[in-house]
């Protein structure tokens, strides 16, 4: 136990190797190594960055579909308690149409995708053709909906796993309505039951002209969250310098 | 009372983290006052005009003037605690069932078998009498099916956690809308003793 702990620890700092020798004897506690090294900020802003490119993906995927464009917040990695990140989107009573794909393979990711209930209603009617959303039969109103979830999460799915390599396949949609804090809380729930901090990714977007909108949230594992990291760095250390000659290469039997 | 009121209204403590990590002023009547009303907004009810003060994840207050309670609870619990004697109630919204999961943890609103006896002794030091308890339990939801977490199910467990933790503390418990499929949102009125459930996006039922 000791010793595969201190390996983890070898680039962490000293108060996280001391914190993880008091608990040791907990096998609960020394899940908080597991995850990622929160104090580290590079690896938090890889994976915002990560998150932002598969949120553009997304949102590029619902603009093609709907013929609109799509205005991006900018995105936001909230890492703090679990109980306190419905406090971090500030979203409270909003009642919301939630679609969650869970992504599984040799790591797990969840991702939700939540609307404003107006807002969804809209999408339904564009989708559709129909004049009103109240013309449209509530089975297509859902299916219509889980459809567009899994569009935009299969763009987010395809922009991460193309650049890193990770494997994940994505499972069937569900569909949920209810307000906004309480669609959040099972996986809430889910990371409080392993650590004591949540690493929660937060992408608002909205059509432009309509004051409604929709977030992308996901919530990356443990295991994930490392794996994304340590690939995105084999990316950073990499020799780019033989990658611009072989660039200048080509340009010149161009010519 | 205006002044007051106003004062009250401009103190800004949009995380409440200082709150979060004290317990012992986490239910403390005078404490838990000023930061609900900083959060607080006024809503016309259909008979009277009652203040909302929002209850966050893992946390508990406990009132002595006429609000109404919200929270919204999914696979966690909410537990409305009513004095029907001093006409004062608490609400504490849990996480998790058991605090032995962690030692290092001190929020005592995060865990069914600590929150309910803290709500519990918050109420009788507001009030002059210990008798008159009662509780209703709302939320426990089992939501996606898919979600790895559920496979424990976390929310049936909560239920019986809190189920548990009132029978041992002699709260008796009138009512509950648990289980299920949807997120609820929960409105305690801490005069009546009344609790409205929104199941969803479903019309709103009292229980």
């Amino acid at each position: 136990m000791f010793h595969i702990i201190v390996k983890m620890c070898k680039n962490g700092e000293k108060k996280m190797t001391e914190n993880v020798f008091e608990n040791a004897n907990q096998s609960k506690d020394s899940s908080l190594v597991k995850g990622l090294d929160t104090k580290n900020k590079l690896d938090l802003e890889i994976l915002l960055e990560l998150g932002n490119m598969g949120a553009g993906n997304a949102t590029t995927s619902l603009s093609d579909m709907l013929h609109e464009r799509i205005v991006v917040e900018v995105p936001k990695l909230h890492v703090a308690a679990p109980h306190l990140v419905p406090k971090l989107f500030g979203k409270h009573d909003q009642p919301s149409v939630g679609i969650y794909m869970p992504l599984r393979g040799s790591t797990d990711c969840d991702v939700l995708l939540l609307f404003e209930v107006e807002e969804a209603k809209k999408i339904v009617e564009m989708i559709t053709m129909t004049p009103s959303p109240d013309n449209v039969d509530s089975n297509m109103k859902r299916s219509a909906i889980e459809e567009l979830g899994s569009i935009m999460i299969g763009g987010f799915l395809s922009a991460i796993s193309n650049f890193t390599g990770v494997e994940l396949i994505p499972m069937p949609p569900e569909l949920v309505t209810g307000s906004f804090d309480a669609l959040l809380d099972g996986f809430l729930l889910k990371q409080a039951l392993v650590s004591d901090v949540a690493l929660v990714f937060d992408g608002c977007f909205r059509r432009t002209g309509s004051a409604a909108g929709g977030t992308l949230v996901v919530f990356p594992s443990f295991e994930l969250q490392k794996l994304l990291v340590n690939k995105s760095q084999e990316w950073l250390n990499r020799d780019y310098s033989v990658m611009v000659t072989a660039e200048e290469h080509t340009f010149r039997r161009v010519e | 009372m205006w002044t007051r009121l106003c004062n009250l209204l401009f103190t800004v403590n949009p995380l409440n983290t200082s709150l979060a990590k004290l317990p012992q002023n986490s239910y403390g009547a005078k404490p838990s006052l000023a930061s609900s009303f900083a959060t607080s907004k006024v809503v016309q009810n259909s008979e009277k005009s009652f203040q909302e003060v929002r209850v966050d994840m893992a946390d508990m207050k406990v009132e002595t003037k006429p609000v109404v309670l919200i929270t919204n609870v999914g696979s966690c619990v909410a537990i409305c605690i009513h004095d029907s004697v001093n006409k004062s109630g608490g609400l504490a919204h849990i996480m998790l069932p058991d605090s032995k999961i962690t030692k290092n943890d001190v929020l005592v609103s995060k865990y069914a078998d600590t929150a309910v006896p803290a709500l519990a002794e918050a109420l009788r030091k507001s009030g002059r009498s210990s008798f008159g308890l009662s509780a209703k339990i709302a939320g426990g939801a089992n939501m996606f099916s898919n979600l790895k977490a559920n496979s424990l199910n976390i929310g049936e467990k909560n239920v019986e956690a809190v189920k548990e933790a009132l029978e041992n503390n002699g709260i008796k418990l009138l009512a509950e809308d648990v289980r299920g499929t949807c997120g609820r949102r929960v409105a305690f009125n801490i005069v009546t003793g009344k609790v409205h459930v929104r199941c969803g996006n479903k019309e709103v039922t009292e229980i």
